[in-house]
């Protein structure tokens, strides 16, 4: 019985990893300053820098930028243009994390989350 | 003040190291007093635990803002009950009430269960001090609640957000359910420690793990009701890092609730429950770990301090220590039974066992997935939530149709034929609401469909077993049906209140299969008198209006809805502005059709303001969820069930203290 046990979890982790691995739902998930020599669909998480301009409903969309949330590259910043509903708390200075599409120049969001701010607390030294 | 909690953590710290270090010794070298001491000290350091959290209670209340952590969580318009929760509301505050709940807890397992496990408990003390020792040297060094600073004139107010009735209880029950854990974790050690491996330490433990498991159970659901209405994007589980962290020690824990029962049946997978009980409680640490940590991106956001090193630190030592004591102890642990055969009430729950544990895996895969990918790519890489829904429906459907099959089958061994028989009913019932539900047109998702047909063949099994039990008592002698019925219920308390939790679950999948396989979703722009239809409602947009409060300013669209051509009200749905947090939130609308368990769930998008500062338009989004609500309902019914299997049963206590107690001595001839 504990072969049966053992083989079927061993089983069962091979198909997660191959369907990890193969099955295209994973998203490089990165820093702005790290999105450098990436392109195509990625998540971002970082720190909103206003001005936040612009109408999410809108043919120009949403624009804001956005830098790292913590670390030495904070100088990096990565213009981001956003179509559809703007989140819940979204503004400068909140923490977000972005789906969409980079070209090497702005990233295109498609979902824009901000962080919830359960037990949130500033980043601490 | 700050002086008095400084003191009374580092009381209670002292206490702690003393039942873990003296505890050890007493145990290991013999000595009551040493032992009874060590019990005591446990005792006392809720004592000083709790002093520590009425410290910090208290400045809440009186806004003492030079506690830095009250001027981090609160301000002076913070409203009555909120300034309280706001206890739990960041990383000092919610180590402070783990350690309050574990003393606590910890405390009343060890009182209550003083005669049942002796030789267990002498071994418990010390373990629960361990793990309450590692808490209170992150809250005595690392993260004291209690740091000073020159007082601001006013706070930096609790998050909008948290600012919710259910962000109330939610935070607590999570703790209780996360700390619940280390009781069945403690008692299992114990046992392991003192080489009384029987059924003692399960018995002991039972209620303590279905109470942890119930309140996790609870808390997650609050938390996606919590998401639901106050987060406004339309979900309830965003299979977030940290909403897996809860789910990821509940599925554990699920699957030992089922696995424990055959080792108290049949004397089976004894090595398995304690591998089971120790990985419920590492992912409980392990889920504070990855938040604490900063190391995964999450939607929830959490100072990133070096705090989440030192859980990474507990969690191999917890783990590390387990493994070399099950090792250790294999011996002991060995089965004296074999399963008789695959198709048995013991397979079922093996099969169980065994999807509860992959599904677990999988999510914690998933969690992990980042860090590891980084660790051998060079990039972190995140699965989203396809993964996770491919991997419920993979895991989650075959749960459902044992949920229905596990209990018709017999314990020992079942023919094929007489299990034929038995699923017979449900499988009609099954296939019929299948039939009709093609019919109307629920074809057009698989995974939902299959969820609704498994759904009503697991709850037909459910009415057929108390159908048949109830029959049984009535032929008894019963004197009606209505006292067959409870009197079955209440003499087979864990049994059927297990099969409320599983209706329970069933109501809970039919709602997560309506409502994400079958809504719908519009997005428009609207001025005053347009209207749009969706799903048979008729939305047309009044006019905005605007409402001062305390310590926000209030602004919601006003709109009237007609449900095939009759009217059922007006909803406000819109957006609050806090001043102290500057700030801005969602503040959703939500119908209820009670009768069709549906929602119509409406988000005050984007306000557009013309001359004179007046809204000019808005943009609504607007969803239909079907069947939404059978998920909360199916909070109360989960909760119903555990209530039924954790109240108190004379009838078993006589039936394990007969069994508990010492038998005539062998004499071999």
């Amino acid at each position: 019985m504990r072969l049966v046990i053992a083989l079927s979890v061993a089983a069962a982790l091979a198909v997660f990893l191959l369907y990890t691995s193969f099955a295209g739902g994973a998203t490089p998930s990165l820093k702005p300053s790290q999105l450098s020599g990436h392109r195509g669909k990625l998540s971002v998480s970082g720190y909103v820098l206003g001005p936040v301009a612009g109408d999410p409903h809108a043919s120009g969309g949403l624009r804001f930028k956005l830098r790292d949330i913590d670390g030495p590259h904070q100088s990096v910043r990565v213009p981001v243009v956003f179509h559809g509903s703007e989140p819940d708390l979204f503004r400068a200075g909140r923490h977000v994390y972005v789906v969409g599409t980079y070209n090497g120049a702005s990233l295109a969001a498609t979902s824009i989350t901000t962080k919830c701010p359960s037990k949130y607390a500033p980043a601490k030294s | 003040m700050q002086d008095l909690g400084r003191a009374a953590l580092a009381l209670a710290f002292g206490l702690v190291v003393y039942a873990a270090v003296g505890g050890g010794l007493g145990a290991y070298t013999r000595r009551r007093r040493l032992v009874a001491s060590a019990r005591n000290a446990l005792f006392a350091s809720f004592g000083a635990t709790a002093v520590a959290a009425i410290v910090l209670l208290n400045a809440f209340r009186i806004r003492d803002f030079s506690f830095a952590y009250v001027a981090e969580h609160s301000s002076k318009a913070l409203p009555f009950p909120y300034v309280y929760t706001a206890f739990w509301g960041g990383q000092e505050g919610s180590l402070l009430l783990w350690l309050l709940v574990l003393t606590g807890v910890g405390s009343t397992a060890v009182a209550f269960n003083r005669r049942l496990t002796t030789e267990v408990l002498t071994w418990t003390v010390p373990v629960l001090g361990g793990v309450a020792s590692f808490f209170a040297l992150l809250l005595v060094f690392v993260a004291s609640p209690f740091a000073t600073q020159v007082a601001p004139a006013d706070g930096a107010g609790l998050n909008p957000s948290l600012q919710n009735p259910y962000m109330m209880i939610h935070p607590p029950l999570l703790y209780l359910g996360y700390v619940g854990l280390t009781i069945p974790f403690a008692f299992a050690a114990g046992a392991l420690l003192s080489g009384r491996f029987d059924e003692r330490w399960i018995v002991a433990t039972r209620r303590w793990t279905i109470l942890a498991w119930t309140a996790l159970g609870i808390g997650i659901l609050l938390g996606a009701k919590w998401a639901y209405e106050e987060v406004g994007w339309g979900g309830y589980y965003a299979w977030d890092p940290v909403e897996n962290a809860a789910l990821m020690p509940w599925l554990a824990a699920t699957a030992y609730l089922h696995s424990v029962m055959v080792q108290e049946k049949k004397n089976m997978l004894r090595v398995w429950n304690a591998t089971l009980v120790t990985g419920a409680f590492c992912l409980s640490i392990f889920g504070t770990f990855l938040t604490r940590s900063g190391l995964i991106n999450s939607i929830h956001s959490f100072a990133q301090s070096p705090i989440g090193a030192w859980f990474l630190g507990f969690i191999a030592l917890v783990a590390t220590f387990s493994t070399v004591l099950i090792i250790w102890r294999l011996p002991l642990l060995r089965a004296r039974t074999k399963l008789e055969s695959l198709a048995s009430r013991e397979a079922a729950f093996l099969y169980n066992n065994l999807l509860l544990v992959a599904f677990t895996l999988t999510v914690l895969w998933g969690v992990a997935f980042p860090l590891l990918s980084d660790a051998v790519r060079g990039e972190a890489v995140t699965v989203g939530p396809p993964y996770y829904d491919f991997f419920l429906k993979v895991f989650g459907l075959p749960l459902l149709l044992l949920m229905g099959i596990g209990p018709l089958v017999a314990w020992r061994r079942t023919s094929l034929g007489a299990l034929g028989e038995t699923v017979l009913g449900p499988a009609v019932a099954a296939l019929a609401v299948g039939l009709i539900l093609i019919a109307l047109g629920a074809g057009s998702s698989t995974a939902g469909l299959l969820a609704y047909t498994f759904s009503a063949f697991a709850l037909a099994a459910i009415v057929l077993e108390f159908a048949r039990g109830t029959r049984a008592r009535k032929a008894l002698g019963a004197s009606s049906w209505w006292s067959a019925f409870s009197g079955l219920v209440a003499r087979n308390r864990r049994r059927y209140g297990g099969y409320v939790v599983h209706a329970a679950i069933v109501l809970l999948a039919i709602g997560v299969a309506g409502s994400s396989a079958y809504g719908a979703t519009k997005i428009q722009r609207f001025r005053p008198g347009d209207s749009m239809n969706i799903r048979g409602y008729k939305l047309t947009y009044l006019n905005s209006v605007e409402r001062h409060a305390a310590n926000h300013d209030e602004l919601r669209a006003r709109i009237a809805v007609t449900e095939n051509g009759k009217s059922i009200g007006t909803i406000m749905a819109g957006k609050n502005s806090y001043f102290a947090e500057q700030q801005t939130s969602n503040e959703v609308a939500i119908k209820h059709d009670w009768l069709r368990a549906q929602d119509l769930f409406v988000i005050g998008d984007e306000f557009k303001f013309g001359k004179g500062n007046t809204v000019k338009s808005v943009y609504l989004k607007v969803l239909v969820k079907p069947l939404v609500n059978l998920i909360w309902l199916g909070g109360f019914v989960f909760l119903l069930g555990s209530l039924i299997t954790l109240w108190p049963d004379a009838r078993e206590q006589r039936r394990l203290a007969a069994r508990m107690e010492p038998g005539p001595v062998a004499v071999t001839p």
